[in-house]
């Protein structure tokens, strides 16, 4: 019975470390690809109304790489 | 009469209000952006927020054409394919929400502009165009909505990215996040029945706090190493040895297999001494410094090579070059004229407002700007070793006195703290010396002043904000104590305390026909003189007109005529005008005749900010103010009856005068604050011991200042001062309490009550403690 809590103990250690680092990793990502830039705009953009579909641009923006 | 302010930028209006649309605005400009919106369904600009428009400046289109050149244009632009471009532009004009959404959805304003992405904290908005639009085009595009592009610098303001903190603090996060998971089950006492468990976790507490030891911490390591080398001590020292004797105790219990040790605690430490540093660089990001005086520079300028003429970088020009200057455009280095006569207006230089005429064959100084028509130059010198950077140069550099961080009362307590760790571990060793180690390990964590270090960075940023909130942005929160000794305050006159561009025009005399008046417009416009240009400013607002002016002649320091719809008129001096009306001594006046009969004069008023007298009397009471002005002296008398207390009025000073004044006073250990507008006194802001230039629009930049002041708040300067020196107060009680803190656990600990893990909580709790009270007492109170 002991021995069976500590087995679980060490697997429930070893995947919380891994599920860490997991987080460490996208942290880091996160960070390099500039999500941490500008936390600003976003808050502000997210609001405005799309009065009107995007016309005719939107076959250029395809091209682009704008993330919308 | 109180008027709306205008519709689109906010100002009040002066002079006759424009009426379109339902709407009021302040010039032609602020109209024409507003029929330029609303024509193009981006109504919606001035329902996010109120007048949140910038004014268009009026200028010469040809300015961004060295965009187009190669060599240039390709240092904005970062990816490029056979149909668009993405080009990023610095905007320091946005400043809201509605800028966001205007410039966002430019593409409504032109097609070929793809789409728009805006960074706001960086004030830089990505394009992607189309090729068929010419990058320069795109810059007068924005130019004409109100965010003319700067393009000073813009190579090395870019590169500065660094996520290295924000890698470090994750790191320590991680490590402390998984330690005190995996140290629960020891802390329950679950440990104790498992010794290959309690192994286990300890030797991974180990593997996983060695990043946090070399990686995270080890800007403290570097800074300690730093200071020790030059025989000296900073913070950074006791914190250094906090972490090494914390890591290397924790290192020998596991090692000698009597547990985890405090691995947890370590990388906690680290962790909360990280976020203290972020939070700090959060508060200096949110102040933009970014532009320097190369922002007043041009970027290129057209080469005349024979008969052709190209545009090239300013870096490429070399001695013997010929180039060619336009109207307004700045002369960016030592050359010589080749054409016949023009004007250079040095007001950047030397504060000097009225052009000098220069001949042909004249030597002209590189920053002056050209008013007249497009001439050529025979270049001298090259253009970074031209007077210009030579007078930025001439003021003497402030000493680095890096005493900050270390100021000596938290280096008294630092060696304090070192000796009683010492005499402690030396006391104890003689008691029961297996305890030795244990003990100053406690002592040096629970006494090392890291709660008296945070103290002075979190103060001072928390007032630097506060006064950020009143429009005052200072550069660095070392200005905050320079700001606490002075002793006397300084003014420039002209553009600090008057209103700067706008002047007050008043017509003194008959009132003029509306035909006449279009007619004086008219002849003003076609004059460079800055009184002609002030009468322009006051009449556009009333009338245009569409006549043609014909004789048009200038005489150097008399006056203009020109001929109207058959009229001649005159606008200059009395005598110029053959009025018997003489000007009244010390009033600067234009006087106006059409057809030889007299017409009336424009009076102008520089006239004083609102709240300026009250500002100066209550300044008056605790510091010596002087006053020094490059004008001539009529407010003295006005100024010296309203103020009593003002006795320092100097006037006709030039700016190597205005700098000579403050040396002078300095000489005599008196600690000066200089509030000028940046222009004509650069050299006396930069030696005062602190220079703060006022500024109408804030995006404009004095290189010397140590501060910026909006021109609005400056009566506000008493309170601002104020605030300044409550940081003093804040600073007081944040050292009492960290002293307070650390005497109360170094006696815990050298008593030997104090073990080094309750040590290792209570350091970060005594920082996170003194985060609390300096924001809760530095917090703004509302007016």
């Amino acid at each position: 019975m002991f021995l069976c809590i500590m087995g679980v103990i060490y697997l429930m250690l070893v995947v919380s470390l891994i599920v860490a680092i997991f987080f460490l990793l996208s942290f880091i990502w996160a960070t390099k690809n500039g999500q941490y830039d500008d936390d600003y705009t976003p808050s502000v953009r997210i609001l405005f109304d799309d009065d009107e579909p995007i016309n005719n641009n939107s076959n250029s923006e395809s091209n682009g790489s704008s993330e919308v | 009469m109180t008027q709306q302010p205008c519709y689109h930028c906010g100002d009040s209006i002066i002079g006759k209000e424009i009426n379109f649309d339902g709407k009021s605005f302040c010039c032609n400009g602020c109209k024409s952006v507003y029929e330029l919106l609303s024509t193009n369904d981006l109504g919606a600009f001035y329902t996010i927020e109120n007048n949140a428009g910038t004014k268009p400046k009026k200028d010469d289109q040809h300015k961004y054409r060295f965009l187009d050149v190669e060599g240039i244009r390709s240092k904005y632009i970062h990816f490029e394919d056979d149909t668009s471009l993405h080009i990023t532009l610095f905007l320091p004009q946005i400043h809201c929400s509605s800028c966001i959404y205007l410039l966002e959805h430019i593409h409504k304003l032109d097609p070929r502009i793809t789409s728009c992405q805006v960074n706001f904290a960086k004030r830089e908005a990505t394009l992607i165009i189309k090729k068929t639009l010419p990058v320069s085009e795109l810059a007068i595009i924005l130019d004409k909505i109100g965010y003319a592009p700067n393009f000073g610098n813009k190579e090395q303001q870019q590169k500065k990215r660094n996520y290295q903190y924000l890698y470090k603090l994750g790191v320590a996060g991680f490590a402390f996040g998984s330690i005190m998971l995996w140290s629960v089950p020891e802390h329950i006492g679950m440990g104790d029945e498992s010794i290959g468990f309690r192994k286990f976790t300890s030797y991974l507490s180990f593997l996983i706090s060695l990043p946090v030891l070399l990686y995270s911490a080890n800007d403290y390591f570097i800074s300690a190493f730093k200071a020790l080398r030059y025989k000296s001590l900073n913070l950074d020292v006791p914190i250094a040895l906090g972490i090494v004797a914390l890591y290397l105790q924790s290192c020998a219990t596991i090692f000698s297999g009597n547990g985890s040790g405090y691995m947890d605690s370590f990388a906690g430490f680290v962790f909360f001494l990280l976020i203290g540093k972020w939070f700090q660089s959060k508060t200096y990001q949110s102040l933009s410094f970014e532009r320097d005086y190369t922002a007043y520079f041009p970027v290129a300028v057209s080469k005349k090579d024979g008969d052709k003429e190209e545009i090239v970088e300013i870096e490429k020009i070399i001695v013997n070059d010929v180039i060619s200057i336009r109207n307004n455009e700045v002369l960016p280095c030592d050359a010589i004229l080749l054409d016949d006569s023009i004007k250079v207006d040095y007001s950047f230089v030397t504060g000097e407002s009225i052009p000098i005429t220069k001949k042909k064959g004249d030597f002209v100084y590189a920053g002056g700007k050209l008013i007249g028509k497009k001439s050529d130059f025979h270049v001298q010198r090259k253009s970074n070793r031209s007077h210009l950077t030579q007078l930025w140069n001439e003021t003497t550099k402030k000493q680095e006195v890096e005493t900050s961080g270390t100021d000596s009362f938290s280096l008294y307590f630092l060696i304090g703290v070192l000796i009683v760790s010492t005499v402690s571990g030396i006391a104890w060793y003689f008691i029961t010396p297996e305890r030795s180690v244990e003990i100053v390990v406690a002592v040096l964590i629970v006494a090392c002043p890291c709660a008296l270090a945070l103290s002075k960075p979190f103060t001072y940023g928390n007032i630097m904000r506060s006064l950020g909130r009143r429009k005052l942005y200072l550069k660095n929160v070392d200005v905050i104590p320079s700001l606490n000794s002075i002793t006397d305050i300084v003014f420039d006159k002209t553009g600090t305390l008057t209103t700067g561009s706008s002047n007050q025009i008043e017509l003194v005399g008959n009132k003029l026909s509306l035909e006449q008046k279009s007619a004086i417009l008219l002849l003003a416009n076609s004059s460079t003189h800055p009184l002609s240009k002030s009468i322009v400013r006051a009449l556009q607002h009333e009338v245009s007109s569409t006549d043609e002016l014909v004789n048009f002649e200038e005489h150097e320091g008399e006056g203009i005529l020109g001929e109207i719809n058959g009229i001649s008129y005159r606008i200059g001096a009395s005598k110029f005008v053959h009025s018997e009306a003489t000007s009244q001594e010390n009033e600067t006046a234009s006087h106006v005749s059409g057809n030889g009969q007299y017409l009336g004069k424009f009076v102008f008023n520089s006239e004083f900010r609102s709240g300026i007298m009250e500002m100066l009397d209550a300044l008056g009471n605790n510091y010596t103010v002087h006053i020094l002005s490059g004008d001539k002296d009529k407010d003295k008398e006005n100024l010296m009856q309203e103020v009593p207390t003002l006795t320092e009025l100097h006037f006709n000073q030039s700016p190597k005068e205005k700098l000579l004044y403050i040396h002078r006073l300095q000489a005599q250990n008196k600690s000066i604050m200089m509030i000028g507008d940046g222009l004509n006194d650069a050299g006396a802001l930069d030696a005062a011991d602190v220079g703060i230039a006022i500024s109408e629009d804030i995006f404009r930049f004095t290189p010397s200042s140590d501060g910026i002041l909006d021109a609005d708040e400056l009566f506000r300067l008493p309170y601002l001062l104020t605030t300044a020196a409550h940081a003093k107060t804040v600073l007081m009680v944040c050292y009492v309490f960290s002293i307070v803190y650390n005497l109360v656990g170094l006696t815990f600990a050298i008593s030997g009550h104090l073990t080094p893990l309750i040590a290792a909580i209570l350091m970060p709790l005594s920082s996170i403690s003194i985060v609390l009270i300096s924001t809760i007492l530095t917090a703004p109170k509302e007016n």
